[in-house]
């Protein structure tokens, strides 16, 4: 490493160790910065980026390691408070945005100017501030509009308005583009180049190679919670940090897991041209019986909304689907009728009843099947499809009567999917399968899609867990910006052609 | 062996709450020994009765994360219309009812449709209902307290007795069979916790949401014309001010009978309890010659202690933690 003077840096940790009571998330990892440069942190889902982020900024405290941020020791009691207080602002997209407020007031909260002498706001003098900022740095805002009315671009830049009212340092920008359109991106990246200008120091997170080639004076690499390498100038190349994040050679289980061409087989559903204004673009697919589709892609690709358009939660502009051979226009009721099963994305917020037992929660998704026709539970038979999903997937502690949203990730992800199950399942739908869960338990989920998959059940598989797409699909389907951009259907895939294809790098170009 | 615990744990809020009402009982009929006689516990269930029947169906509006607060004028609307229907009109009293419930639902109805489809939250939606439906109580009895002397078999849903039991008592508990059917063994009542405990969660497994909460509006809009019908029976009056304010003693039979007001789950017997405990109190109140302000003061006791039991907080735990904080905060500095 360089000798760097101890005051170029604008932070220094040292040996970051974290574990939330359980596997290492972070492992003597040394993370510096910089004044003003433009610092790109990278690696895959769970390598420990968000971590590391929530250690500097005081959001969880580490287990080891020295922090110096210009020239103060953090303590490892550490706040959020505390570190906004010492200039480290983290952009959030517009959770920390209050939205029934002015820009003006947003960006002064909690440190309004007061008419003098008096405990009242001058609000004059408030948007006479908020404006001098705006034109400084060229931004298209009104002190006085409504955060409400305003685009998700525009909160941004009030986000980072509000930082630098608070006289940050340091700013932290968390895939900052992942809900902006090309050209909104852009400006944004105009605007970090501004902010460098002015000496502030910006950590930019994000999946997106192409952005972090173009923006970035250094990367730092983690990989399974592991410093793996820190990039400078021309060594920042996108296929050489994709190749640093995956970092390492097929393991003998995973080349053996070969894709498997299905498409022979009887087809169970058939999108065509499919289309959702600004989601969606032209997608078309088959999948057959028995095949597990895999679909990669960066967040904001469109994987969640094909899968959310095919089950029948949100309404497409323009095309067609056939399930079993007829038309179909999906509902939610009628998917589940027609034997669909679907496994969200948020598991807390959309997957599980927190409050209410497993048996409710396998319950509500087969009322059909422990009701009388007038409407009545029989609890022998729910209770016995309770017993059976429990044992099929193995939840832990197996008693029906144990509130959901007291059990591990792992066993609430596998009542959501035992849920489906028990009912004559032919299609599955899984996004994100095994966020939040344990080894053990994805392997379990694992080992149940397989077996599903043996007995003929169709699976679609969304996954940002690159090695997980490549173990468990038969084919993989690629998305970016709502278009599917490359079909891998035989041999072994490696997790980096999948991660090449979802940044848009053309094949050969790159290296 | 393994079905009598799960009849225990599923029943434990009730259980509880029995506890707790028969702790009560056993302090009011020490201090005083008119407590304990037939008569006077009849008298205590005849006074909850119109609350303990509203219950029964404004309960589902809590269990699916609402609120329903039209309750009391509906009942107050309901007999008006009623005696409107029998006495000014002329029907028949059975046509008459009917005609009442079937408005009621209506209006439970319309009140489910503004709250889903028009996404105007319950609270207001019901406000609004409260407010209006006490202007046409109002307006179609002209302000007055009408006075109901026939036809005499309506009368005797309010005044009959059967084994020597008031017939309301007997309605009470026939709509608390019924409700705690409906939620605990049907479909439509596993759909509502399921919309109060998550409603994306449920939508995704196929449920839906506005069905079920119009369902829980009508129902609920239902039973407050029960007990408005019961009600005008029984005191043999029709009056737009008959009810006020009893929608309040509605929630609060609801919450300390251990349902959240934040949805998923519901216990109407519990209700029920909770209804009779307050009945209770203010019966002690009663027959220790104790003022009458001192009921709603020994009532706002009850709500707050009955909450903070069902939270499962411990008192102490709160106090350490309260009074450790501003030393927390200093080494924070």
């Amino acid at each position: 490493m360089s000798n760097n003077v101890k005051s170029d840096l604008l932070l220094e940790c040292r040996g970051i160790d974290k574990n939330y009571n359980g596997p290492q998330v972070l492992d003597k990892v040394d993370f510096s910065l910089r004044r003003g440069e433009i610092h790109a942190l990278v690696g895959e889902n769970g390598a420990g980026k968000s971590t590391l982020i929530k250690i500097v900024t005081g959001i969880t405290n580490r287990n080891a390691g020295t922090i110096v941020f210009d020239g103060h020791e953090i303590p490892v009691e550490h706040n959020k408070n505390a570190s906004e207080k010492l200039g480290i602002a983290v952009i959030y997209q517009e959770l920390s945005l209050i939205h029934g407020m002015t820009v003006a007031q947003n960006i002064f909260l909690t440190k309004e100017p007061l008419l003098p002498g008096l405990p009242f706001i001058d609000i004059k003098k408030m948007n006479a501030m908020a404006q001098a900022m705006i034109e400084k740095y060229g931004f298209d805002l009104k002190p006085t509009d409504i955060i409400d009315k305003l685009p998700i671009a525009q909160r941004q830049t009030v986000e980072i308005l509000k930082a630098l009212s608070n006289k940050a340092s340091l700013m932290i920008m968390d895939e900052p583009t992942s809900s902006l359109t090309a050209k909104e991106s852009e400006r944004l990246f105009k605007i970090i180049r501004m902010l460098k200008d002015e000496g502030i120091t910006v950590v930019y997170i994000s999946h997106r190679m192409e952005e972090v080639y173009d923006l970035s004076d250094r990367v730092t690499v983690l990989r399974d919670g592991k410093l793996v390498s820190v990039l400078e100038g021309d060594e920042i190349t996108p296929a050489e940090i994709i190749r640093l994040m995956i970092g390492r050679e097929l393991t003998e289980d995973e080349s053996h897991h070969k894709m498997v061409d299905k498409r022979d087989r009887e087809a169970v559903l058939e999108v065509r041209d499919l289309c959702a204004e600004g989601k969606l673009n032209n997608i078309s697919f088959k999948l057959h019986k028995g095949e597990v589709l895999g679909f990669g892609g960066l967040v904001g690709s469109g994987r969640t909304e094909l899968m959310r358009a095919i089950y029948g939660i949100d309404a497409f502009d323009s095309g067609e689907i056939a399930y079993l051979g007829k038309p179909y226009s999906p509902t939610v009721e009628r998917s589940i009728a027609g034997g669909f099963g679907f496994v969200p994305e948020e598991r807390r917020l959309q997957g599980i009843m927190g409050g209410i037992s497993i048996t409710g929660n396998i319950g509500i998704a087969n009322l059909d099947s422990i009701s009388s026709p007038a409407g009545f539970i029989n609890s022998d038979k729910e209770l016995e499809r309770s017993h059976k999903a429990i044992s099929t997937l193995n939840i832990k502690p197996a008693n029906p009567d144990h509130l959901v949203g007291n059990l591990s990730g792992g066993n609430q992800q596998k009542v959501v999917v035992g849920k489906w199950l028990i009912r004559d399942l032919k299609l599955l739908i899984v996004d994100e399968p095994t966020v939040g869960v344990d080894i053990g338990a994805k392997e379990e989920m694992y080992q149940t899609i397989d077996r599903l998959s043996k007995e003929g059940v169709a699976v679609m598989v969304v996954s940002s867990d690159l090695p997980e797409l490549t173990r468990l699909s038969d084919r993989i389907i690629v998305l970016r910006k709502g278009r599917i951009i490359k079909e891998f259907t035989e041999g072994v895939v490696t997790e980096e052609e999948v991660l090449r294809a979802a940044s848009g790098i053309v094949e050969g170009s790159a290296k | 062996m393994k079905t009598k615990s799960a009849l225990f744990k599923d029943h434990m809020v009730e259980l509880r709450l029995f506890g707790v009402l028969l702790a009560l009982m056993v302090i009011l009929s020490l201090i005083s020994d008119r407590f304990l006689t037939v008569d006077n516990l009849t008298n205590v269930l005849w006074s909850v009765c119109l609350i303990g029947i509203m219950t029964t169906g404004a309960i589902y509006a809590p269990i699916t994360g609402g609120i329903d607060l039209s309750v009391a004028s509906m009942a107050a609307l309901a007999g008006i219309l009623a005696n409107v229907f029998m006495n000014t009109l002329g029907m028949n009293w059975i046509v008459a009812i009917v005609l009442t419930l079937i408005i009621g639902a209506g209006i439970g109805w319309l009140n489910g449709v503004v709250t889903t489809k028009f996404l105007v939250p319950a609270f207001i939606v019901t406000m609004a209902a409260k407010t209006y439906l006490f202007g046409v109580a109002m307006l179609v009895s002209n302000g007055d307290q009408i006075t109901i002397m026939q036809p005499a078999p309506f009368l005797q849903i309010g005044i009959g007795k059967f084994l020597g039991i008031p017939i309301p008592i007997y309605i009470m508990f026939a709509l608390v069979i019924v409700s705690h059917i409906l939620l605990k063994k049907t479909v439509f009542g596993r759909r509502a916790i399921a919309v109060g405990a998550n409603e994306v969660s449920a939508k995704l497994t196929g449920v839906n949401p506005d069905r079920t909460r119009i369902i829980v509006y009508t129902i609920s809009s239902v039973t407050a014309t029960i007990a408005g019908i019961v009600m005008a029976s029984l005191t043999q009056q029709a009056y737009a001010m008959n009810a006020t304010g009893y929608e309040l003693d509605v929630i609060t039979a609801i919450v300390v009978g251990g349902t959240s007001l934040m949805g998923g789950s519901g216990s109407v017997i519990g209700a029920l309890i909770g209804a009779v405990m307050v009945g209770f109190i203010n019966n002690g109140l009663n027959l220790l010659d104790m003022p009458s302000a001192y009921h709603p003061i020994a009532t706002g006791i009850v709500i707050l202690v009955a909450l903070i039991m069902n939270q499962g907080i411990s008192v102490p735990a709160v106090l350490k933690k309260w009074f450790a904080r501003p030393g927390a905060a200093e080494t924070a500095k």
